[in-house]
C-alpha cells in the first residue's frame, strides 16, 4: 500500500521577471520501507516539489494524500497534527538547528510541539532516536556549534524520526558533508530505513549515492518527471536521452572516464533553457540531440517501458527509435577490479 | 626538465588553539604539459600545499612556509612579491570552487578579462576588448560579443566557470592550478567543465594540477594522482595504475568511501572510522594510525618513508616499506597481512 501519494502537483511561483511553474504536474507515489530517489539539475524543482509535500508551498493544482488523508483538504489545526507522520531532512545541517538549544531539546522539540508523550515519554523517545542515529549519550547537552558536521546532521535526522512518521523527505541531506561524513550518514539513513520501515524521498545531486540508496528513481527536467522505473532499470537501461546524458555525465574512476564525459556531452546541448520561457512540445528538445518537428509541437505522455503495469515509464516520443543509440562503454576489467 | 619541483615544502599556521602542520613536508614534481591530481578528505591540505605555490595567503594569516618551490628556473618562495605577482595569473594561472566570489560583480565579463590582460601582457585598451571576446569563445561561450558585455550576475554556475577559465588561461599560463573547480556545479555542467580543462591543457601544452575529493574527477582529466593525508602525501602513481594497485590503507579507504555509480545497492558503505587530525601532521608517527586497521606497534613511534611499490608508484606506510624488501611483492600488501 502506498503511503504517500502525490498527483498531478502544480507549483508556480511569481518572481520579478514573471511567472513560472516550477513543479509542473508531478505524479509520484511511495510504499512503506521504500525508498525513492528524485535527481535533476539545479533548479528543476526537486525541493520546491519536496516543499509542496510537505505542504510548505501552496499548489496550483494536484494533491499530496499521506496515508489516505488529503493534506490539502485539511484545516491548519489538522495538518499540524498530521505533521508528525511527514517529517524533513535538510541540506545544511547547522543552519536548520537553533544554535541556542542543546542536542536532546533539539531532538525532544518535536514531541513537544506535537504533545507527544508526557516528560518521562518524551525522555525516553530522544534518548532512542540518538541510539539509532549513532549519536553519543554524551553529546546530549552540546550546542550544535561544538558537534562536527556529521553529528549536527545526525541530530536533524534524529529530529526528524523521533516523532515515528511514515514519511521521511531528505533534500540533500549529504551535499554539504566531507565524503567520509557523508558514507557514515547515508549509512544511518540506510539503517533507519530498514528498522523503521521508512517510506523515503531522497533528493540528491550525486547520481552514485541515489542510485547506492533507492529502490526506484524519478528524473526530473524542468518541473517535469521525464522518466521513473527502478533504480536498476532507469540507471541500467536508461530510455530517456537525458537519462542517459546525466548517467553519463557521472566521472567514474575507471579507464573509461572521459570518453564517457565526451557522450554526456553529446546527449545533453548548450545550457539548461530558463523556466520563465520553457520550449514547447517536449522540455527537453533544445538539449535534444534527437529532437525532431513532433517534439517542438506535441509534450510527450509519459509512456510504459516493457510490461504496461510495469514501474518505468519515459516521457519522449522517441524511445522506441533512440534505445540504443548510444551504448554504454564496456567495463573494464580494472573496474571490476575495484569492486572487490 | 621539470616545469615545477616541490621540495620539502611546510606551512605552519600559528592559530589561537596552538600551531596547524597544514602542509608536512610534500616534494613533488610537474613535467610540462602534465596533469596531476591531488586528492585527500577535507582539511588534508590541498588547498594551502597549492596556495603555498604562490604564496597566496591572506595578510590575517599567520603562517611560515619553508621549503623550495621551483618553477621554470626560480625559486617562488625566495623571488620578491613584484616577481611573484607576474607568475601569479601571469604564467600560473587559478582558479577555485566557487566562481562567484572571484569575480567583480559590478564589472561586465569581458572588462575583467580585459583588464587582466592589460595587467599582465600591456595590451592596448582595444586588444585587449578584442581578444577578451575570444577568450570567451575559447572556453566555449555562446555569443561572445555579447556576453562579453554583461554581469556575472547573469551567468549560470557552468558560465561562470569557463569565465574563470578564461581569466586563468588569458596570459597562456604554462601551468594551470584548479582547487575544486566544479564541486559547486551540477554534473552535466561538471562534465562540459572537465573535458574544457583536459582540451585547454592539451592545445595549450599547460600543466595542469587539479585539487578534488573525487578519485572519477581525477580519473577524467589526469594522468597522474596524489593523495594527501595530514599534510603529506601518502601516496602517489598513475591513476590507470592506482585503479587496480592502491597500496596505501588510506587510498584504499577513499576508494571504499564512496557508493560506484555502476555498483547497485552493494551493502553498507564503509566509513573511515575518525576523523582527520586537526593540527595536522608534525608528530613522530604515521598520522593515519589512529585510523589504520593495519597499524602495528612501529606505526605508532615512527614516520613511514616513502617506498616505490611499483613502476613511478611511491606509498608511504610502513607494511609497504617491510614488504618493499621483497621485491616482487607490489600492491595491496595488506590483503596478505589481514
Ligand atoms: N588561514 C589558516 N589559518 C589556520 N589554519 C588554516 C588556515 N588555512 C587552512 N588551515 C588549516 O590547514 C589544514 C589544511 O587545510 P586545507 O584548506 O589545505 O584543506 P583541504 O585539503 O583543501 O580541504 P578541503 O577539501 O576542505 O578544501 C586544515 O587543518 C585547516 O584548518
Ligand atoms: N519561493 C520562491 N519564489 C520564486 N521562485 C522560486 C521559489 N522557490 C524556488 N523557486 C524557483 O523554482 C525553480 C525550482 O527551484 P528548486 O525547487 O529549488 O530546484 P532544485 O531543488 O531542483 O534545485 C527555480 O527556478 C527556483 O529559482
Ligand atoms: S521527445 Fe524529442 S526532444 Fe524530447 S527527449 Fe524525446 S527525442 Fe528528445
Ligand atoms: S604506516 Fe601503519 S598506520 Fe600508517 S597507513 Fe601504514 S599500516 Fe596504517
Ligand atoms: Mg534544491
Ligand atoms: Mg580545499
Amino acid at each position: 500500500m502506498s503511503v504517500l501519494e502525490v498527483d498531478d502537483v502544480v507549483v508556480e511561483f511569481d518572481t520579478d521577471a514573471g511567472r513560472i511553474t516550477a513543479v509542473d504536474g508531478v505524479s509520484l507515489h511511495l510504499d512503506t520501507g521504500e525508498t525513492l530517489g528524485l535527481v535533476g539539475e539545479s533548479g528543476c524543482g526537486k525541493s520546491t516539489l519536496a516543499r509542496a509535500i510537505m505542504q510548505l508551498v501552496p499548489m496550483q493544482r494536484g494533491s499530496v494524500r499521506l496515508e489516505d488523508t488529503d493534506l490539502g483538504s485539511l484545516s491548519r489545526r489538522e495538518l499540524r497534527r498530521m505533521r508528525h507522520r511527514i517529517q524533513m531532512v535538510f541540506q545544511d545541517p547547522r543552519g536548520s538547528l537553533d544554535p541556542r538549544m542543546n542536542v536532546s531539546a533539539l531532538i525532544g522539540e518535536p514531541l513537544r510541539v506535537h504533545g507527544i508523550g508526557d516528560r518521562a515519554e518524551r525522555a525516553r523517545e530522544v534518548a532512542e532516536a540518538m541510539e539509532l542515529v549513532g549519536l553519543p549519550a554524551a553529546v546530549a547537552d552540546r550546542l550544535p556549534s561544538e558537534l562536527s558536521g556529521g553529528q549536527q546532521q545526525r541530530v536533524g535526522i534524529a529530529r526528524a524520526i523521533v516523532t515515528d512518521p511514515a514519511v521521511l523527505v531528505c533534500d540533500e541531506p549529504v551535499s554539504a558533508l566531507d565524503v567520509s561524513i557523508q558514507a557514515q550518514i547515508i549509512n544511518v539513513l540506510d539503517e533507519l530505513r530498514d528498522e523503521l520501515s521508512l517510506a523515503m524521498l531522497f533528493i540528491a545531486h550525486d547520481l552514485s549515492v541515489v542510485r547506492h540508496l533507492s529502490d526506484r528513481v524519478a528524473v526530473m527536467y524542468l518541473g517535469q518527471i521525464v522518466e521513473t522505473g527502478t533504480a536498476s532499470e532507469v540507471f541500467g537501461q536508461p530510455r530517456h536521452p537525458y537519462t542517459h546524458g546525466l548517467i553519463s555525465s557521472v566521472p567514474r574512476a575507471d579507464a573509461e572516464s572521459a570518453a564517457r564525459l565526451r557522450t554526456a556531452r553529446r546527449l545533453v546541448l548548450g545550457e539548461l533553457p530558463s523556466l520563465l520561457d520553457p520550449p514547447s512540445g517536449c522540455r527537453y528538445r533544445t538539449r535534444c540531440p534527437y529532437a525532431t518537428d513532433q517534439c517542438a509541437e506535441a509534450e510527450p505522455p509519459p509512456e510504459p517501458v516493457g510490461p504496461a503495469d510495469g514501474l518505468h515509464a519515459v516521457r519522449c516520443h522517441h524511445w522506441r527509435t533512440i534505445v540504443s543509440a548510444a551504448p554504454e562503454p564496456q567495463e573494464s576489467a580494472t573496474s571490476q577490479e575495484l569492486a572487490i | 626538465m621539470a616545469l615545477l619541483e616541490v621540495e620539502d615544502l611546510h606551512v605552519t599556521f600559528r592559530t589561537a588553539s596552538g600551531p596547524v602542520h597544514a602542509v608536512d613536508g610534500v616534494s613533488f614534481a610537474m613535467a610540462p604539459g602534465a596533469s596531476l591530481g591531488v586528492v585527500g578528505e577535507s582539511g588534508s591540505g590541498k588547498s594551502v600545499t597549492a596556495r603555498a605555490l604562490l604564496r597566496l595567503f591572506s595578510i590575517t594569516d599567520d603562517v611560515q612556509i619553508s621549503g623550495a618551490v621551483h618553477f621554470d628556473g626560480q625559486d617562488l618562495l625566495r623571488i620578491d612579491e613584484r616577481r611573484l605577482r607576474a607568475v601569479r595569473g601571469g604564467q600560473i594561472g587559478m582558479i577555485f570552487q566557487d566562481p562567484l566570489t572571484s569575480l567583480n560583480p559590478l564589472m561586465a565579463v569581458g572588462e575583467q578579462i580585459a583588464e587582466s590582460l592589460r595587467l599582465h601582457r600591456g595590451v592596448s585598451r582595444s586588444e585587449a576588448a578584442a581578444e577578451a571576446v575570444e577568450l570567451l569563445a575559447r572556453v566555449g561561450i555562446a555569443d561572445p560579443e555579447q556576453r562579453a558585455t554583461e554581469l556575472p550576475s547573469s551567468f549560470s554556475g557552468g558560465m561562470r566557470q569557463r569565465v574563470m577559465i578564461s581569466l586563468a588561461i588569458a596570459c597562456r599560463p604554462r601551468m594551470l592550478i584548479a582547487d575544486e573547480p566544479t564541486t559547486a556545479l551540477d554534473v552535466t555542467v561538471q562534465a562540459e567543465i572537465l573535458l574544457l580543462l583536459d582540451e585547454l591543457r592539451r592545445s595549450e601544452g599547460m600543466a595542469l594540477m587539479l585539487i578534488t575529493h573525487d578519485f572519477g574527477v581525477v580519473a577524467a582529466t589526469c594522468d597522474d594522482v596524489q593523495v594527501m593525508y595530514a599534510g603529506k602525501l601518502v601516496e602517489k602513481a598513475s591513476m590507470a595504475h592506482l585503479f587496480d594497485r592502491a597500496n596505501h590503507p588510506y587510498t584504499e579507504g577513499l576508494l571504499r568511501l564512496v557508493p560506484r555509480f555502476e555498483d547497485a545497492h552493494t551493502g553498507r558503505l564503509h566509513p573511515i572510522g575518525g576523523q582527520p587530525p586537526i593540527t595536522g601532521g608534525g608528530g613522530s608517527s604515521c598520522a593515519f594510525a589512529p585510523r589504520c586497521s593495519y597499524a602495528v606497534d612501529r606505526c605508532l613511534t615512527e614516520v613511514p618513508p616513502e617506498v616505490a611499490v611499483g613502476p613511478q608508484h611511491l606509498s608511504a606506510c610502513w607494511l609497504a616499506a617491510d614488504r618493499a624488501k621483497d621485491a616482487t611483492e607490489a600492491g595491496r600488501p595488506w590483503r596478505r597481512a589481514q
